[in-house]
């Protein structure tokens, strides 16, 4: 592929901070005079906290790709990066195209302006020309709908109105690459929807998008790449509902193991979170799972269902040894990594004998009763000389808005007193029906 | 320092909505706003000449009018140097956000208070008038002393801008220095009330804002053409010192965002 189709490309990049700075400890007189007294600077090296170890990764133009990670996996100083305001430590950094970065919403804002000097200086800040401005000046006023509190000073305005004046500036700069930092959720219902369509505007032109965010719904929606860092390096890169599945996963693995939640970047090894037993293990078990697959009750494959519909786990496995201690497992897990039920065939006491091999294990779901969201279903065969799994992720979609957890068979009937004559029982159609699976 | 000067003349949109910026807000919600350009210096003005006609007497023609000639451009540097020495540092929120040259920002504010004292020349101009000194020809060379002083100051300012991103205490150090400063450099007095010559020169040479400041005065004051050999050393180092405070610019431009 030639080197222009792409839009970033990273090659082991690495970027280190003296420990001063992160600690944000400055060199005034009397911390200079103390080092000084106590025998010469300590080296170097030991003050130094790498924050990056290696970034590979390339972006193709075009695409929108998410970022996630957990808190200080180097997200941000990947994007600070990306954009020129760190130079990395080591490495090469290729960028092709006019970048623009909106890492924060409101540089420059100042409170004594009004929203129309602002959008000015804001404007320009993020690369704009004068000119540029005053073209699209309408256009931004028009999108943040502000109205008439536009020749208002900024420091009158509610948080909200201030971030939407914001990102209404930050959209309307032209770039080839838009890099954006956690930012897509400001203002109501409403405006988020509405920058969420110019987001898609963006990406409909042909742009390259690079987004940093902690909602894994929204990297799922809307991003064509996941890249998961962890540790300061690329985890993994790849389709985002199976980046984010297996992050979800890692994480609610390091809660069981109750790792610790320090900053990665001051931790040994860079605090990379614990690696998914599926891949850590999945040559030592005797049975080992090929492929996992949600199929319907017409045996066709599906990523979606309703609450009331049922489903069939298709765990195709091999044998390769001895897999009489071997216990299958199935998990449902939400999209936060929570479990919300797992059972196993050893729990249940299905006697498995003679396993076929190939063979094909299903777990047939009558009906699931899960509210809307994202799930995920693991299926993995333990034995005592090690564990294979699989996963896929599937969502449910509900026209009822319910709260909790699961939704248990019901109906709602209104029946007469003592004292009334007449009946009825009301099964509105919107309302699940009463068939107990 | 060509590169540092390009990036500004690339940079010169963001440059001057900052400058326009600072110089609307600066008075922004004030009763008198812009009205405070000609105040400001006239009080600071009031308050020497209320010390130096009532309680130290002294024997300059015109004492006012000659205290402002030289206070005018002291205000205009003192205010640059005091201020651009945070520039830098205070500025977190612009440097860590946004990619630009950062340059700019200290640059934006000798900028800033340039305009300030352009501004304020007029009620210097009128302040002579009203004691029968007008502008004669020599005012020419008026121009030339700004553009020394213009580059001396942004030397200066660089320099201390990119030290203090790393060491504090500098900004704190650079407004104590400047309160001395500014009564070793003869703006309340004319440089020949020291009457050891061998001090004069001293003076000369270590200050480099005594042959600024007695150049301004020859030139509205004394209506003569201002020594033209101190003035051209100071160009010199001038150029010089620009140049050295771009390369210590360049050097840890690349720390200034990971460290303020």
């Amino acid at each position: 592929m030639p080197e222009s189709m792409d839009a970033i490309i990273l090659k082991d990049v690495v970027k280190s901070f003296r420990k001063r700075t992160i600690r944000g400890e400055y060199t005034t007189f009397k911390s200079e005079l103390l080092r000084w007294l106590r025998g010469k600077r300590q080296s170097r090296d030991a003050s130094l906290i790498t924050a990056l170890r290696g970034i590979n990764l390339t972006i193709p133009k075009g695409k929108t790709v998410g970022i996630i990670g957990r808190n200080g996996s180097g997200k941000s100083t990947l994007l600070k990066l990306i954009t020129g305001i760190y130079t990395p430590t080591s490495g090469d950094l290729q960028i092709n195209g006019r970048i623009s970065a909106l890492l924060d919403l409101g540089a420059g804002f100042h409170p004594d302006f009004s929203g129309r000097e602002n959008i000015l200086i804001n404007g320009i800040i993020l690369g704009m020309t004068r000119a540029e401005v005053r073209a699209r000046m309408d256009e931004i006023i028009a999108f943040s709908e502000l109205g008439e509190f536009i020749d208002e000073p900024v420091r009158t305005y509610s948080s909200g109105m201030y971030m939407r004046l914001a990102f209404a500036v930050a959209t309307h700069v032209d770039p080839d690459i838009l890099i954006i930092d956690e930012i897509l959720a400001v203002g109501d219902e409403h405006f988020s929807k509405k920058s969420l369509a110019k987001m898609m505007d963006f990406k409909r032109q042909g742009k390259t998008i690079v987004l940093v965010t902690h909602e894994l719904g929204t990297v799922e929606r809307w991003c064509d790449l996941a890249a998961w860092i962890d540790g300061g390096y690329v985890r993994r890169v790849g389709k985002p509902s199976e980046v984010t599945a297996e992050y979800r996963e890692a994480i609610s693995l390091a809660e069981a193991q109750s790792a610790a939640f320090t900053p990665p970047a001051l931790t040994e090894g860079g605090g990379a979170l614990p690696q998914v037993p599926s891949e850590a293990l999945p040559a030592e078990g005797p049975v080992r799972i090929q492929r996992v697959q949600l199929l319907d009750a017409r045996g066709e494959s599906l990523e979606v269902l309703s609450p009331e519909e049922g489903l069939e786990v298709r765990a195709e496995f091999s044998v390769e040894g001895p897999c009489e201690d071997v216990d299958f497992h199935v998990r449902l897990q939400a999209a936060d990594g929570r479990t919300l039920y797992e059972t196993s065939t050893r729990r249940e006491a299905v006697v498995l004998s003679r396993m076929p091999n190939p063979g094909v294990l299903r777990f047939v779901v009558e009906r699931l009763g899960a509210l809307g969201g994202d799930y995920s279903l693991v299926v993995s065969a333990r034995a005592s000389k090690g564990e294979s799994s699989g996963r896929c992720a599937f969502r449910v979609v509900s026209a009822t808005e319910e709260e909790g957890v699961f939704r248990p068979p019901h109906r709602w009937l209104v029946e007469p007193g003592a004292n009334s004559q007449a009946g009825v029982s009301f099964e509105p159609g919107t309302s699940p029906r009463v068939e107990v699976g | 320092m060509i590169r540092l000067v390009r990036e500004l003349y690339q940079y010169r949109g963001l440059l001057i909505s900052l400058v326009q910026r600072e110089l609307k807000a600066r008075y922004r919600g004030s009763f008198l706003g812009f009205l405070w350009t000609f105040l400001n210096p006239t009080l600071h003005m009031l308050v020497y000449v209320l010390l130096f006609t009532v309680v130290m007497r002294q024997n300059i023609p015109n004492f006012p009018f000659f205290m402002f000639v030289g206070l005018l451009p002291w205000i205009w540097f003192s205010t640059s140097v005091g201020g651009g020495a945070s520039a830098i540092s205070d500025r977190r929120d612009l440097l860590t956000k946004v990619r630009f040259p950062a340059q700019v920002l200290p640059t934006s504010v000798v900028v800033t208070n340039l305009c300030n004292f352009v501004l304020s020349l007029p009620l210097m101009l009128v302040l002579g008038m009203a004691y029968g000194q007008w502008p004669t020809w020599h005012v020419v060379l008026f121009p030339v002393v700004v553009l020394i002083q213009l580059t001396f100051t942004l030397a200066l300012t660089y320099i201390l801008a990119a030290i203090n991103v790393t060491f504090r205490d500098l900004q704190h150090i650079v407004s104590n220095l400047l309160t001395l400063w500014f009564f070793a450099t003869p703006v309340l007095y004319p440089l020949s009330t020291i009457q050891d010559e061998g001090a004069r020169s001293l003076m000369l040479a270590l200050n480099p804002m005594v042959s600024l400041m007695t150049s301004y005065q020859a030139i509205f004051y004394e209506h003569r053409l201002p020594d033209a050999e101190p003035l051209m050393a100071l160009a010199a180092v001038s150029v010089v010192l620009l140049w050295a405070a771009s390369s210590i610019f360049e050097s840890r431009r690349e720390e200034f965002a990971e460290s303020i």
